[in-house]
């Protein structure tokens, strides 16, 4: 089945009661959860996938990335109104957007970031249609060893990018890799660190893990201030429309945005913020008046805009087409298929194309209902926000508990929960990125079954192993993020040594 | 500087301990790696990236690495993330016993007293709270929470 055959193929499937309301259930949460501080979208999804167990798979696949692209658009309604980012993803976004509130451009601000994000999801479906079909048909040829390169140079790769320092990076993978061997050994069923527990035989669920990383303590991180309530910047409907000026600024900033978004989602790390970040610096690499920008520079919002909703599409292509998640988010994602009976993979589009072709027509849909609900409905979304936050606080605390225990109705769960949340909140006091965790966590059991697979079939040679022509092309890169700049610095240091006795 | 000397420390110590555990199970050899292959190598891996730490926390200088300190926490915020930390501790000690009703209402209110909402709202939102969530997963979801001896 070709893109396009798939494409129409994909929307008979998305087009049916349930999988629209799915959809408009998914984006309408995510836009929520995004306009409030701190509730990420990876919380939220994995709040929500309890709630999906009695849907089948691909609509429950079609409500959870709702939340997640929603969330990006939702993000950027707080960073803009109230100068806070909603979302990690709209950060940037402050920089210039809350300068176009002060200056009574909130509206426009808005618009432009609801326009831009919906053109970068439509690029980045697009992008998923093409890129994802690609990449299932190469890596069908991939083996044991390939897949292995692919985990562990992720795994790199993700340590160099993510906000922490290599070394606490390097930290946390060892904390995930560890957590994940424990229970069940995939190849022999030995059972490994569960001291006599039946429940750690099941090894660690993923959920609860994340739920505390990042919805427990972005929760206690929200307990610290108590009774407060949000100052909002308040928008007229008529408000909201930009002038052809602005209109003209922004169009290379988004097309820009959308293709920087989709190329970096591609690769592991925290996509989404990674890319708002690219953009912002291109963006003033190539304006004429660079020096204006975080003075409300309508450029500054249109491109991080367009680039975090393309990254939310890029990151769907490597769980797509090779079944590996290199992001939390996506980590929820294939915890729902999992869940559902499904191995994401390069077979998937072929054995399962309703549920990919499904899954890509609904971001189109879901795109179009962003557009269409966010711009009217800005007042509504920002009311959420007068919640005081200790009793929003509280609330998610309540769900995030009978959610983790609702998974396996388990009260080791709730244990696991509480653990990790108090763990995610001293990371995040200590401003390390927990997203390494997440990622070993769920890459490790399959890195430890493909390793021990390849030294099967390389007769316990490593050499052998990484030497393969399509290995070493996948471990090069992750290698040359890891070691390229410490040698740069060397060599420029050298540089300097050998000019200074000269001088 | 002491956190980077703490987490330092605590690798390295996580890390042997692990490695004991694991070394305990089936090593297996080259061509076939057993149960115990895997955690090992990871664990090295561990002591490795501890040492690495530790050399930098406790003997480089100040300047070569960059202090992560903890944000400070004045004593009231300091106590409502303590409270919300020992509230989730007993919600998750007494719901086998107490049954979901009790336990999420008394968490609720009691949490919401702790930060600043007046009694009987705090109340109040607990007792909604705990219905409304449980008819979503009791009933609704049809998950099996808890009931106590009630």
């Amino acid at each position: 089945m070709g893109p396009l055959e798939g494409l129409v193929y994909g929307f008979s499937v998305a087009i049916t009661p349930t999988n629209l309301l799915a959809c408009f259930v998914g984006v309408v949460v995510g836009t929520i959860v995004g306009v409030l501080p701190g509730i990420g979208p990876v919380g939220a999804m994995a709040l929500l996938l309890p709630s999906t167990f009695a849907l089948d798979p691909a609509t429950a696949l079609i409500m959870l990335a709702g939340i997640y692209y929603g969330a990006m658009y939702g993000g950027s309604t707080t960073s803009i109104l109230v100068n806070v980012p909603g979302e990690a993803g709209s950060v940037v976004t402050l920089l210039d957007g809350y300068q176009m509130t002060r200056q009574g451009r909130a509206g426009a601000a808005l618009a432009i970031a609801a326009v831009g994000s919906f053109v970068a999801g439509t690029v980045g479906v697009v992008g998923i249609m093409f890129a994802a079909s690609w990449l299932a048909d190469v890596a069908v040829r991939f083996g044991p060893p390939e897949y292995f390169a692919i985990t562990l140079g992720g795994m790199l790769l993700l340590s160099r990018l993510s906000s922490a320092s290599l070394t606490h990076a390097f930290v946390l993978v060892a904390i995930g890799l560890a957590v994940g061997t424990v229970g069940m050994d995939p190849i022999s069923a030995l059972r490994r660190f569960t001291y006599g527990s039946v429940q750690l035989s099941q090894g660690v669920e993923l959920v609860p893990v994340i739920m505390g990383l990042y919805g427990v303590a972005e929760v206690l991180i929200l307990a610290e201030e108590g009774a407060v309530r949000a100052q909002i910047a308040s928008v007229k409907l008529r408000e909201l429309f930009p002038t052809r000026e602005e209109w003209r600024r922004s169009a290379a900033p988004i097309a820009r945005g959308s293709v920087v978004g989709f190329l970096t989602g591609l690769i592991p790390g925290p996509a989404a913020v990674l890319s708002t970040f690219i953009s912002y610096a291109l963006e003033k690499r190539v304006s004429k008046t660079p020096e204006k920008f975080g003075t409300g520079m309508v450029e500054g919002v249109a491109g991080p805009e367009s680039a975090n909703n393309g990254a939310t599409a890029g990151a769907m292509v490597p769980l797509l087409s090779l079944g590996i998640p290199f992001s939390p988010a996506t980590a929820i994602l294939l915890g729902a298929l999992v869940i559902h009976g499904l191995q994401p993979g390069p077979l998937m589009i072929s054995q399962r194309p309703e549920i990919f072709w499904g899954f890509v027509a609904s971001m189109y849909i879901g795109n179009v209902l962003l557009l269409i609900l966010n711009l009217p409905l800005v007042g509504l979304f920002v009311s959420v926000l007068r919640l005081p936050q200790h009793v929003l606080a509280t609330l998610v605390l309540l769900l995030c508990l009978v959610g983790a225990y609702s998974l396996s109705n388990s009260f080791l769960d709730l244990w696991i929960l509480v653990i990790f949340g108090v763990f995610g909140y001293a990371l995040r006091k200590l401003r390390v990125d927990p997203s390494p965790l997440v990622v070993a966590l769920v890459l490790g059991p399959m890195m430890e079954k493909t390793l021990r697979q390849s030294l099967f079939l390389t007769r316990g040679s490593v050499v052998e192993l990484v030497t393969r022509p399509l290995t070493a092309a996948i471990l090069l890169v992750p290698l040359a993020a890891l070691l390229g700049p410490p040698l740069v610095r060397l060599l420029r240091r050298r540089a300097r040594a050998a000019e200074a006795p000269a001088a | 500087m002491r956190a980077e000397r703490v987490i330092a420390l605590a690798t390295l110590l996580g890390g042997g301990l692990f490695l004991t555990q694991a070394l305990a199970l089936p090593f297996g050899t080259p061509e076939r790696p057993g149960a115990g292959f895997f955690p090992a190598l990871v664990a090295v891996f561990a002591c490795v990236v501890g040492l690495v730490a530790t050399a930098r926390a406790f003997v480089l200088t100040p300047r070569a690495t960059a202090p992560r300190t903890i944000e400070a926490l004045g004593p009231e915020q300091r106590n409502r993330v303590i409270v919300s930390i020992v509230l989730l501790v007993i919600f998750c000690a007494l719901l086998p016993y107490a049954g979901y009703p009790v336990v999420a209402c008394a968490f609720v209110a009691l949490l919401l007293r702790w930060l600043g909402a007046s009694w009987p709202g705090a109340v109040i939102t607990g007792v909604l709270s705990a219905a409304v969530s449980h008819y979503l997963f009791a009933v609704l979801l049809d998950v099996p929470l808890p009931r106590g001896p009630w």
